[in-house]
């Protein structure tokens, strides 16, 4: 088996998708399918329902440079012990970022497209609960630190059950 | 026995925002030995933050990585509080 591939990268800049896709693919052989996450921010600040609560002017991403990248780099290792994967690529920004960017891009190549699902799935459940970032919005002027939501735990809890 | 050694101290997220006041760079002294005595040296020192340190979710990081509270802080650690985690 080839060793995997992993790339992460916390930046400023935008990504783009067909681009990290294409850097994905490269040098890997025998790659059958390719899942990509992208996240991106919201218009509207949403309660816990889902409600839409105020329409947000910016968002601001905060990390601790070093660890974040380290914190991921453990994720995907995870992700790549529980399923055959070839290949991952996070890129995550930080900075302002304004409601319609794109805020993550997680890419997974495998042989099999069921494996690469459920680790795209497995590396986003895991990077909301775990990897050191720290939101915050701006809503009418007034910045806020967004709270950790409790359905991201209760789903990352499911993936031990 | 008392040591001069010289750490530092980082807040992130939330935490930075109500730690203004308190000094990066930190003496180890007999008060404070381990993350415990830290979290207690803030408290005694503003208590605002002190709350803050000791609610639930909220990690220590010695090095980058995540450490207990008897931790015992050497000199020349990175000592980070990180509050709950919002990326994503």
């Amino acid at each position: 088996m080839s060793p995997l591939k992993v790339e992460v990268r916390i930046q400023s800049n935008d990504f783009d998708i067909e681009m990290e896709i294409e850097n994905l693919r490269l040098d890997l052989a025998n790659i059958g399918a390719i899942v990509t996450f992208c996240g991106l921010v919201r218009e509207f600040e949403c309660n816990e329902a889902g409600r839409n609560l105020d329409v947000l002017s910016k968002l601001i991403l905060e990390h601790y440079p070093g660890m974040t990248e380290k914190c991921i780099e453990d994720i995907v290792k995870e992700a790549a012990n529980k399923w055959n994967i070839e290949g991952v690529i996070v890129v995550h920004r930080v900075g302002t970022l304004n409601p319609n960017e794109k805020i993550v891009f997680v890419g997974v190549a495998s042989a099999h497209r069921l494996e690469a699902f459920r680790a795209a799935e497995f590396i986003m459940d895991y990077l909301k609960v775990h990897a050191t970032l720290w939101k915050k919005i701006v809503i009418n002027g007034e910045q806020k630190w967004i709270e950790p939501k409790s359905s991201d735990h209760i789903k990352f809890q499911s993936w031990s059950d | 026995m008392s040591s001069k050694g010289i750490f530092r101290l980082l807040f992130f997220g939330r935490l930075r925002d109500i730690s203004h006041n308190i000094d990066e760079n930190q003496a180890i002294k007999d008060e404070i030995r381990s993350i415990k005595d830290l979290t207690s040296w803030l408290d005694a020192k503003d208590p605002v933050l002190g709350k803050e340190l000791v609610k639930p979710f909220v990690l220590v990081s010695v090095n980058k990585n995540i450490v207990k509270n008897d931790y015992i802080i050497s000199e020349g650690d990175e000592v980070a509080f990180l509050p709950p985690v919002t990326g994503g």
